[in-house]
């Protein structure tokens, strides 16, 4: 055996201990959301069953939960994806520029529950509180935010100029943008629908305040399951809950590991 | 009416433009009349990046007027001027390969599909890059690059084409390449166009006129042999330095 074989086994089995690291939490849940009897020490559950994922997919509370997460998240992600593209280039493309991007970084200067507790007086006077769409406009908040900070950095002066070049080939703003800065912008556009879906996804001190309890997405299911000792539904709350951002991972994994921000291909 | 036959063909009247307190342009004015050349010689920084954009209509003029063709452009965005402006930086599209690239401009227009088929093969076969019509941007060379940038701004017939220093990033062989083969598309296509360039040499190669931009002034001069003459072109400093050499 040569001694350049040992680094490289050394670096297979830490490779394989970081992977099961990772996955191990993610079988351990879907263990658990199958067990109906696990009790310490055993090392596996006494009897099995599907009555819970029965129960979470034909009608249960958590199918409710289930999809107000995924309306409120798509909600969030589409409307800050589509308002921080065109915000940020107002942004990148004025002259105080720098000011105005720090701004965006305000909704993460505090933590979401102080800034939906500041919003609160304001969002009952609108009557959102304990809303859909009062939960979509408290999470757009920290979304919209994070979009108009990572797009910036898509509007840069070369992108400016890919613009004007379509204008002086005789495009249209609307051409300009459907045949150029979209496809351009592919794979930031991907790479922020995701993030801020994710955002949205697994948010829970703002739903729960803005919510009032009434709006039950997954995370607070799945806090409420923890909270009545009840593991057997918190696991299949939480697998649901890890479901639909591995899919998009999943979805996005060729935008993503081609570099989601490159504005350009040509050096 | 403007009369055609006796007004120029681009007419450019008292331009000025300040950025803040710097004034970038005072009082530019030129002619130019079709399919003509005007080689803009200046060093970086005089203004004559800034004077192709107010004609492109990507940047507006504080005061000043421009004409092409007997229509006052001035006011006009720049989709409607029928310029093309040709960046320093062959600025491709990443997400197109070359066809596309070069057939875009006739997309924009509606073109049908044999037309522009048609167009951009004959196109491809005068820039010389037959066989590149795939690739993408990052495949080709600096030179493929500028070319595809030149086919796909001269395919669209512009009324005026505006060239800003678009062989700068070029190795000298690459350039010189590139400069007969501008020459030769430009008559071959009827182009007028403004050449802006910082290189002496390459704004008598390409120029049918002349003119020399100094601090946002432009004087265009009447004749080749009138900027040879002028002391302050720099081409009596040039001569004499291979009159050195030489000796």
């Amino acid at each position: 055996m040569s001694t350049s074989e040992h680094p490289r086994r050394g670096g297979r089995i830490g490779a394989a201990v970081v992977a099961v690291a990772c996955v191990a939490p993610f079988v351990y849940l879907l263990v658990l959301s199958f067990a109906e009897r696990w009790a310490f020490p055993d090392v596996m559950p006494a009897s099995w069953s599907g009555r819970f994922w029965v129960r979470a997919l034909t009608g249960g509370a958590l199918t409710g939960s289930f999809g107000i997460s995924l309306v409120v998240s798509l909600l969030v992600a589409v409307v800050s994806t589509a308002a921080g593209f065109v915000t940020a280039k107002y942004v990148a493309y004025h002259r105080h520029r720098q000011r105005l991007l720090l701004l965006a970084y305000v909704p993460f200067a505090m933590s979401p529950v102080i800034l939906g507790t500041c919003l609160m007086y304001l969002y009952l006077r609108a009557g959102l509180v304990g809303t859909v769409a009062g939960v979509v406009i408290a999470q757009t908040t920290f979304a919209y935010g994070y979009a108009i900070v990572l797009f910036t950095a898509f509007w840069s002066p070369r992108t400016k100029d890919l613009e004007a070049l379509v204008y002086t080939l005789g495009g249209s703003p609307a051409q300009a943008y459907r045949r150029v800065l979209l496809p351009v912008a592919k794979g930031a556009l991907l790479l922020c629908f995701f993030q801020t879906f994710l955002l949205s996804w697994f948010q829970y001190g703002l739903t729960l305040l803005i919510g009032a309890g009434k709006i039950q997405t997954l995370p607070l299911k799945v806090y409420d399951y923890v909270n009545e000792a009840n593991p057997y539904n918190a696991a299949v709350a939480s697998c649901l809950l890890v479901l639909p951002p591995v899919l998009m991972l999943w979805a996005n994994k060729r935008a993503l590991s081609s570099g989601g921000l490159q504005v350009s291909s040509s050096p | 009416m403007p009369d055609l036959h006796t007004d120029p063909f681009l007419r450019v009247s008292n331009i000025e433009k300040t950025f803040g307190p710097e004034a970038v342009l005072h009082d530019v004015s030129l002619t130019l009349a079709q399919q003509r050349t005007l080689a803009v010689l200046g060093r970086s920084g005089c203004g004559k990046t800034t004077l192709l954009k107010i004609l492109a209509g990507l940047e507006t003029a504080d005061a000043g007027r421009v004409v092409v063709e007997g229509e006052d452009v001035t006011d006009a965005p720049a989709q409607s001027r029928g310029i093309v402006y040709l960046y320093q930086e062959p600025l491709l599209f990443p997400h197109l390969d070359v066809f596309e690239n070069v057939a875009f401009g006739l997309r924009l227009r509606g073109v049908d599909k044999q037309s522009i088929k048609e167009q951009v093969d004959r196109m491809i076969g005068d820039l010389g890059l037959r066989g590149q019509e795939q690739k993408r941007p990052n495949q080709l060379s600096g030179g493929q690059r500028q070319r595809v940038a030149f086919g796909r701004a001269v395919i669209v017939n512009p009324r005026l084409l505006l060239l800003d220093e678009p062989f700068a990033s070029l190795d000298v062989e690459t350039r010189a390449l590139m400069q007969q083969l501008y020459t030769r598309i430009a008559e071959a296509y009827a182009i007028t166009a403004l050449f802006v360039t910082h290189d002496l040499k390459e704004a008598l190669l390409m120029g049918d006129e002349i003119g020399h931009m100094r601090a946002g002034r432009l004087h265009v001069y009447p004749s080749r042999q009138a900027f040879i003459n002028d002391p302050n072109s720099g081409v009596a400093q040039e001569v004499a330095f291979w009159e050195r050499i030489k000796s």
